[in-house]
C-alpha cells in the first residue's frame, strides 16, 4: 500500500465522476487532435500536388474551379480552350515550360488524362512496372487504380464518357496498360495517363454518334482545330507571377489562375471553420477541468476526516498533497491519451467510408508536432483543477476535523 | 515514559482549560474521566501533538513535542502513538486489511501482511479482511479501527471515547481488547471518556 496505489484506487472506486471527467477531457483533446490531423493532411495533400506548377491556364470561369479541376482533379473543368491560342503564351520569354492536359473521360470513376511525358515527371514518381506510353491508346495507371479496377500490365479497357461512373462507353477504342506507377501519395495515384492524341481519337467518332460533348474535350469542335482542357505553366523566375497572370486574363479569352494564391485562399476559408471548432474543443477541455475540480472537491469534502486520519497515522502534508494532485493529474493524462486514441480511431473509420476519389486521408498514427501542444494544455488544466483541493488538503485542520464528528 | 506539566489551552480568552499533570510509565494504564465540555478532546489532541498547549509541555520517551518541527512531529506521532476515536473512521475506498497496511505505510513501518491478518484474526475479524469498512457493523468497525491503531505497535495508545456509542456487551469487549493489546506490546494506554461504565476497570484514573 502506498500513496500512488491509493490515488489509483480512489479514481477507480469513483467510476461515474471519473468517467465524466475522463470523457470530457478525451472529447476535447480528441476533437482538437482530429482537426489538427485533418488540417495537416489536407494541407499536405494540397501543397504536395503543387510542385512545379506556377500557373494554370484554362477557359474563363471560377479560378478556384480551374485549380481544383486541373491540379487536384476534384471538380469539373471550366471548359475547353484552343491549343493554338495557348501556344501563344508558351512562347512568352517568362515561361519556362508548359504541360497540356485534356480530360473528360473516365474508367470506373478514375479520370483519364491526356498529357505529355512531362506530367508524370512533375511528380517524380517511379514505375512499378512497364514504362511511359510511346503511341496512342497506351496508358500508364496510378497505383490506386491497380487494386480498385483489377487492371494489370497488358490489360485493355474502354473509357466511358464523363468524369463519373455510368457514362456512355466509348466501345470503339480500347486503352491498353503499358505502365504502372509507384505509390506517391499524390493525385497521380488515382489518374490514368495517356497522350493527348488518344483523347482526341476516342472522341473523333462523334460524327457517327449523336451524343453531345458538352464540357468534354477532344477535337470536338467543328473546325477541327485542336482543343485541350488546361495548361500547367512553370515560370522562369518569380517575376512571372507579377505580370503574366494579369496579362492573360486581360488580353485573351483564356483564364490564368495562380494555384499558390487560390489554395492559400481556400485554406484560410477552411481555417475559419477549423478555428471555431477548435474554440469549442478548448471550451470542452476547460469544462473537463471544471468537472475534475468539482469531483475532486466533492470527494475531498466527503474525505476530510479520511485525510485527517491519514495525518494522525503519520502522513505528512506533502503526502496528502501528492495524493490529491495525482488523482487530478491521472484523470487528465488518461483523458489526454484517450482523446488522442479517439482521433486515430475516428480517422481510421472515416477513411473506410470516404470515396476513393477524394481520399485526402492517409492515416497518420504517430503524433504530429502540433499535437504536442495538447500535453502542456491537458496537464495545465489538470493542475489548475487540482489546485484548490490541494490547498485544502495542505491546510486541513486536524483537531477541528477530528472534533467535528 | 509520558510526562506532562502545567498544560493549559484556550479557544478564546473567556475560558481557559487547565489540565492536571500526568506521569505514565511503560505498560501503565490511565483512565481520564470527565463530562462534556471539560476539554477531554482538547487534552487528547495535545497529548497526541495535534494541538500545541498555550503553556506547559508534553514529553514522551525524552522527546518534548514543542522541540519537533511539524513534519517530524507528524512522523513521531505516526510511529509512536496509536489513536482510537469515538467514531471509527477509515479510508473508505480501501478494504479493512488495506487500511491496516496503509497505517503501517504512513508510519514508515514494514507492511507485514501476515501480522496484519494475524491481528485481525485475534480481534475476531478473520472473515472481514477484504470487506469494505462500510460493510461492517458498528462494533466490528470499532474493533477494526483499534486494529489500525495497534498494528504499528505504538508506545502510547490514546483512546478518545472508544466506547460511548457501544452497548454494554461491545463496550466490555473493546476495553478488554485495548488492555490486552496494550499489555501485549508493553504500551501505555490512556482512555479519555465520560463513560462511567469504565470507572471500575482501571486502577488509575483522573477526573477532569
Amino acid at each position: 500500500m502506498n500513496i500512488n496505489r491509493l490515488s489509483w484506487i480512489n479514481i477507480i472506486r469513483n467510476p461515474f465522476n471519473t468517467m465524466l471527467s475522463l470523457l470530457l477531457m478525451a472529447f476535447g483533446v480528441g476533437i482538437i487532435s482530429l482537426l489538427l490531423l485533418l488540417n495537416k493532411s489536407v494541407e499536405e495533400k494540397l501543397q504536395g500536388n503543387l510542385n512545379g506548377i506556377d500557373m494554370v491556364i484554362g477557359a474563363k470561369g471560377s479560378p478556384l474551379q480551374l485549380i481544383l479541376s486541373s491540379i487536384y482533379h476534384i471538380d469539373n473543368p471550366t471548359g475547353n480552350i484552343l491549343l493554338e491560342e495557348v501556344n501563344k503564351i508558351k512562347s512568352n520569354p517568362m515561361v519556362e515550360s508548359t504541360i497540356p492536359l485534356s480530360f473528360g473521360d473516365s474508367y470506373k470513376g478514375f479520370r483519364i488524362v491526356g498529357t505529355t511525358h512531362a506530367y508524370p515527371k512533375l511528380f517524380q514518381v517511379n514505375f512499378q512496372a512497364g514504362k511511359l506510353w510511346d503511341k496512342s491508346m497506351q496508358v500508364v495507371i496510378g497505383s490506386d487504380i491497380v487494386e480498385a479496377c483489377q487492371l494489370k500490365m497488358g490489360s485493355t479497357f474502354y473509357s466511358s464518357h464523363g468524369l463519373v461512373e455510368g457514362g456512355e462507353i466509348h466501345n470503339k477504342h480500347a486503352f491498353k496498360v503499358v505502365g504502372i506507377l509507384d505509390k506517391s501519395n499524390t493525385i497521380i495515384d488515382q489518374l490514368i495517363l495517356t497522350n493527348s492524341e488518344s483523347i482526341s481519337a476516342v472522341h473523333n467518332h462523334k460524327k457517327d454518334s449523336n451524343h453531345t460533348h458538352e464540357g468534354v474535350v477532344g477535337s470536338c469542335s467543328d473546325d477541327h482545330s485542336e482543343m485541350i482542357t488546361a495548361m500547367l505553366v512553370k515560370f522562369r523566375s518569380p517575376v512571372g507571377f507579377i505580370s503574366l497572370p494579369r496579362q492573360v486574363n486581360e488580353t485573351t479569352n483564356l483564364q490564368a489562375a495562380v494555384p499558390a494564391f487560390e489554395i492559400s485562399r481556400l485554406i484560410s476559408l477552411l481555417g475559419l471553420g477549423v478555428r471555431s471548432i477548435n474554440m469549442i474543443a478548448f471550451f470542452i477541455i476547460i469544462v473537463s477541468g471544471l468537472s475534475i475540480f468539482i469531483s475532486l472537491y466533492n470527494s475531498l469534502k466527503r474525505r476530510r476526516y479520511e485525510l485527517a486520519l491519514m495525518r494522525v497515522h503519520g502522513a505528512t502534508k506533502l503526502q496528502l498533497v501528492k495524493l490529491v494532485f495525482q488523482e487530478g493529474m491521472l484523470i487528465s493524462i488518461l483523458g489526454l491519451f484517450l482523446g488522442i486514441l479517439f482521433s486515430r480511431l475516428i480517422l481510421y473509420l472515416v477513411s473506410f467510408f470516404i470515396d476513393h476519389n477524394y481520399s485526402f486521408y492517409s492515416i497518420q498514427l504517430s503524433l504530429i508536432k502540433e499535437e504536442f501542444w495538447l500535453f502542456p494544455i491537458a496537464l495545465f488544466v489538470g493542475f489548475i483543477a487540482s489546485l484548490i483541493p490541494i490547498i485544502q488538503a495542505y491546510y486541513i485542520n486536524i483537531p477541528k476535523t477530528l472534533s467535528n464528528v | 515514559m509520558l510526562k506532562t506539566e502545567g498544560l493549559t489551552f484556550s479557544y478564546n480568552s473567556s475560558h481557559i482549560f487547565t489540565f492536571p499533570d500526568i506521569l505514565l510509565q511503560q505498560g501503565e494504564d490511565l483512565l481520564i474521566l470527565g463530562d462534556s465540555g471539560v476539554g477531554k478532546t482538547t487534552l487528547i489532541q495535545i497529548l497526541s501533538g495535534l494541538l500545541s498547549p498555550h503553556s506547559g509541555f508534553v514529553e514522551m520517551n525524552g522527546t518534548r513535542f514543542q522541540d519537533l518541527s511539524s513534519k517530524s512531529l507528524d512522523q513521531f506521532r505516526g510511529s509512536n502513538i496509536g489513536m482510537v476515536f469515538q467514531q471509527s473512521h477509515f479510508v473508505r475506498n480501501l478494504s479493512i486489511l488495506d487500511n491496516l497496511l496503509l497505517s503501517l505505510y504512513l508510519s514508515n513501518k514494514l507492511q507485514d501482511k501476515k501480522r496484519a491478518i494475524h491481528l485481525l484474526q485475534e480481534i475476531g475479524l478473520a472473515d472481514k479482511l477484504n470487506n469494505m469498512p462500510d460493510e461492517l457493523s458498528q462494533g466490528e468497525q470499532q474493533r477494526a479501527a483499534i486494529a489500525t491503531a495497534l498494528i504499528k505497535t505504538p508506545d502510547l495508545i490514546l483512546a478518545d471515547e472508544p466506547t460511548s456509542s457501544l452497548d454494554d456487551n461491545n463496550c466490555q469487549k473493546i476495553i478488554t481488547l485495548l488492555k490486552e493489546q496494550a499489555s501485549l506490546t508493553n504500551a501505555k494506554l490512556i482512555i479519555i471518556t465520560h463513560d462511567q461504565r469504565l470507572k471500575d476497570q482501571f486502577n488509575t484514573s483522573i477526573e477532569l
